[in-house]
């Protein structure tokens, strides 16, 4: 009886994908809800899987993993908008994997979201960040808010608190009610601010940026400070450096505002006389 | 080694010897000072490259200069590099089960102007090389840039280019190396001090 | 203050081992010494006996020395194969060569090489395999041909053909499969080359050349380099940069002058003493 019960029984989420036979059976039984669901790991067979990882990715491992880390990035709300600027390398250990690294992840033309911490953990987030936003406008016929998006990022990543997962990320837009910006990384956090820097050369970013920050800044002097922040950052801390990437964020969207080796700043600074801090 | 972080290469050329090391002291990511040259000179025509923990850098720099005054009291010479190979590998094993955290390398020329060329690891086995040595936390970077770029009887200033570009494109893969480089390039008849302008990030 | 400045008496200083140890516990990267993950060999033959060795010295993955020496003079009699630490083989034989030829300038005879034998394995045993050092040991004396294997605890074998280093195994596969007692001198130089050349092919921490020493009661002979089975080929291209390729900030030369002193002797005319 069961038997058969379960050969003509036919539930859509349990279906899967894997029969070619099923197939039509499953487009009949799209469920929203399944779409939905969170994208499923397998989690190591373990008792603490952050164990697990730290045992394969400690300096003390003899065939460690060096996942990507070090970064500076960094974004702030000022009067024409929000601006980000971001560093280019990629590290593993104190090797420099890459110096061309893009941090900067366009989630859609109106949504930005930054890379620290994992470079896999934030760009694979972020994507599945951007489906989700992309299924949002479809059904509701509008754009999401930053402050949705923003929370079903940390929302997603909340599911796998404690197993690993390394992001800090800042996203930022423009919607309804004006330019967004808010920080979430992968404890949990999320919070809504006027300025924010993350990663390795953070601190020495926000050293500059609370310098020279004024919210009435223009929009080519509010550049200006976003690039010299990232620069400063890149000269003090040794995982940050390459280039730095400048956007604006306004009403009709992001705009980039190019790509500047810090090499070439520092001795375009060096060269400059020096102004007055205040 | 990881701590400061710090590069350093010697190279044998023609009649000549150059020795070439970073600038950056940091502290763990930090850097503290892009002023921090690690190669010092022990005689007219021999340097000794100390990269590693700048505590010991420090102490060990004195302290070679302080045995080699004395070598030169004792004996009315100036000491060779091979012997202060000897001298600086003593040194270090006699710290075998607490070593100092340096990696020296011993560049020069001796009485008949020969090149000389040498590293040593942390506990003084001295390694003789007769092309070049690297060391420091640059070092699997610049053993692949050396093997590739160096040639043998290279003129003082060709051998500057190599060592140069090797020291450079190396630490620019390493993030606790760089911030600026210093060159030293040893002739029978001049020692040629150049500092290069690098990447400061 | 002349104490401050007294040279050490000798023998190992500990200062820096609880700095060390606390930097280690706090994770700081602390630097790998040079070890030679080595193949090295000998074996007795009619008149005398054969050591050999690779020349690739290691650090972690890295090959620090393509070419190093690891057959070490003990005494005109004697020569050592180290494997293991390599500062450890280094200063170890060296420090025994040393007393070595103290005690032949005491007795005024040559050294025995169970006395050689004796001192490295006192030395290693006291320091309880601390001292990295795995060596063997070959010399012909009065009694004739001698070959021992020094373990770092400091135990000893005396044996007929002896293989030490990570590449101990592929060359006793050869030696077991080929060896027989009063070989010639020839076949005995090339069962160790081919013991050795095992070693460089079959161990990843042996590499490079083949150093062979042939000890006789008449002559020791010592083959630097005997077999160089993995020589480079030559460079292709030259990668040679353009003069001028770097930029530099700041340039300062110092000329070195030879001080030459010439010390003229005036013979002025004898003293008018009239």
């Amino acid at each position: 009886m069961d038997t058969l019960v379960s050969k003509y029984a036919n539930s859509a989420s349990s279906a899967s994908f894997d029969d070619a036979d099923n197939l039509g059976q499953n487009m009949a039984g799209w469920d929203a809800a399944s779409q939905f669901a969170l994208p499923a790991f397998d989690i190591p067979m373990v008792a603490n899987p952050v164990d697990f990882l730290r045992a394969h990715t400690d300096a003390s491992a003899e065939n460690r993993i060096r996942i990507q880390h070090g970064t500076t990035t960094l974004a702030f709300k000022f009067q024409g908008g929000i601006i980000v600027a971001v560093d280019s390398r990629a590290s593993g250990g104190s090797y420099i994997a890459s110096q061309t690294v893009k941090k900067v992840i366009e989630i859609n033309p109106y949504l930005l979201g930054t890379m620290a911490g994992g470079a896999a953990d934030c760009q694979y987030w972020e994507r599945e960040l951007g489906r989700r936003c992309r299924l949002y406008e479809l059904r509701n016929k509008e754009r999401i808010s930053v402050a949705a998006a923003s929370k079903i990022l940390s929302n997603m990543v909340y599911d796998y608190k404690g197993m690993g997962l390394s992001m800090g990320t800042m996203i930022t837009g423009w919607d309804k009610s004006g330019p967004q910006l808010f920080y979430v990384d992968s404890d949990g956090t999320r919070m809504r601010g006027e300025r924010f820097s993350v990663g390795s050369g953070s601190t020495f970013a926000y050293g500059v940026l609370d310098t020279g920050y004024d919210f009435n800044l223009s929009i080519p002097d509010a550049l200006e400070l976003g690039r010299r922040a990232i620069y400063h950052a890149t000269h003090r801390d040794a995982y940050s450096g390459g280039s730095v990437n400048v956007f604006h964020v306004k009403e009709t969207g992001w705009v980039f505002h190019g790509n500047f080796d810090v090499n070439d700043l520092h001795w375009e600074y060096q060269a400059q006389p020096k102004g007055p801090i205040v | 080694m990881e701590y400061n972080g710090g590069a350093v290469v010697a190279m044998v050329g023609k009649n000549c010897v150059a020795i070439a090391c970073d600038k950056r002291l940091g502290v763990q990511a930090m850097t503290i000072s892009t002023e921090f040259p690690k190669t010092f000179q022990a005689t007219p025509k021999t340097y000794i490259g100390l990269p590693g923990l700048a505590t010991d850098v420090q102490t060990l720099s004195e302290k070679f200069r302080f045995k080699v005054n004395m070598y030169k009291l004792k004996e009315e010479r100036e000491i060779e590099p091979r012997t202060l190979a000897h001298l600086v590998s003593s040194t270090l094993y006699e710290r075998r089960f607490g070593p100092w955290f340096v990696e020296p390398v011993i560049a020069g020329l001796d009485k008949e102007n020969r090149p000389f060329i040498c590293s040593t690891d942390l506990i003084g086995c001295i390694n003789f090389a007769k092309d070049f040595v690297v060391s420091g936390t640059t070092s699997n970077q610049l053993y692949g840039m050396c093997e590739s770029l160096w040639e043998p009887d290279l003129e003082p200033e060709d051998l500057f280019e190599t060592i140069s570009q090797s020291l450079m494109n190396a630490v620019d893969r390493d993030c606790l190396s760089g911030w600026g480089a210093q060159v030293t390039v040893i002739t029978p008849d001049q020692v040629i001090t150049r500092t290069l302008k690098s990447r400061q990030d | 203050m002349t104490s401050r400045l007294q040279q050490t008496k000798g023998g190992f200083n500990f200062d820096n081992h609880v700095r060390n140890t606390m930097m280690e516990g706090k994770g700081m990267g602390i630097p790998k010494a040079t070890k030679t993950g080595t193949t090295i060999v000998g074996l007795i033959y009619k008149d005398g006996l054969v050591l050999g060795a690779d020349t690739r010295a290691t650090a972690g993955p890295i090959v620090a020395d393509k070419n190093c020496e690891k057959i070490h003079y003990l005494a005109p009699n004697m020569y050592c194969c180290g494997a293991g630490t390599a500062a450890d083989t280094e200063m170890t034989t060296a420090l025994i060569s040393s007393q070595l030829e103290l005690h032949r300038l005491s007795t005024g005879r040559q050294a025995r090489v169970v006395t050689a034998m004796t001192m490295l394995k006192q030395m290693l045993f006291k320091y309880q395999g601390q001292i990295g050092a795995a060596l063997i040991l070959g010399g012909v004396d009065i009694n004739g041909p001698h070959l021992y294997t020094i373990y770092p605890h400091g135990s000893t074998d005396k044996l007929p053909y002896v293989t030490m280093g990570s590449g101990s195994l592929a060359a006793m596969s050869v030696f077991e499969s080929r060896f027989k007692p009063d070989l010639s001198r020839e076949e005995g130089i090339s069962l160790v080359q081919e013991a050795i050349e095992a070693g460089i092919f079959n161990d990843l921490g042996s590499g490079s050349n083949v150093d062979i020493v042939v000890i006789n009661s008449e002559k020791v002979e010592v083959l630097r380099n005997y077999a160089k089975p993995n020589e480079r080929g030559v460079k292709e291209a030259s990668y040679k940069y353009q003069r001028g390729t770097t930029e530099v900030l700041k340039t300062s030369i110092r000329d070195l002058v030879d001080i030459k002193e010439t010390v003229n002797i005036h013979t002025s005319e004898a003293m008018d003493i009239s």
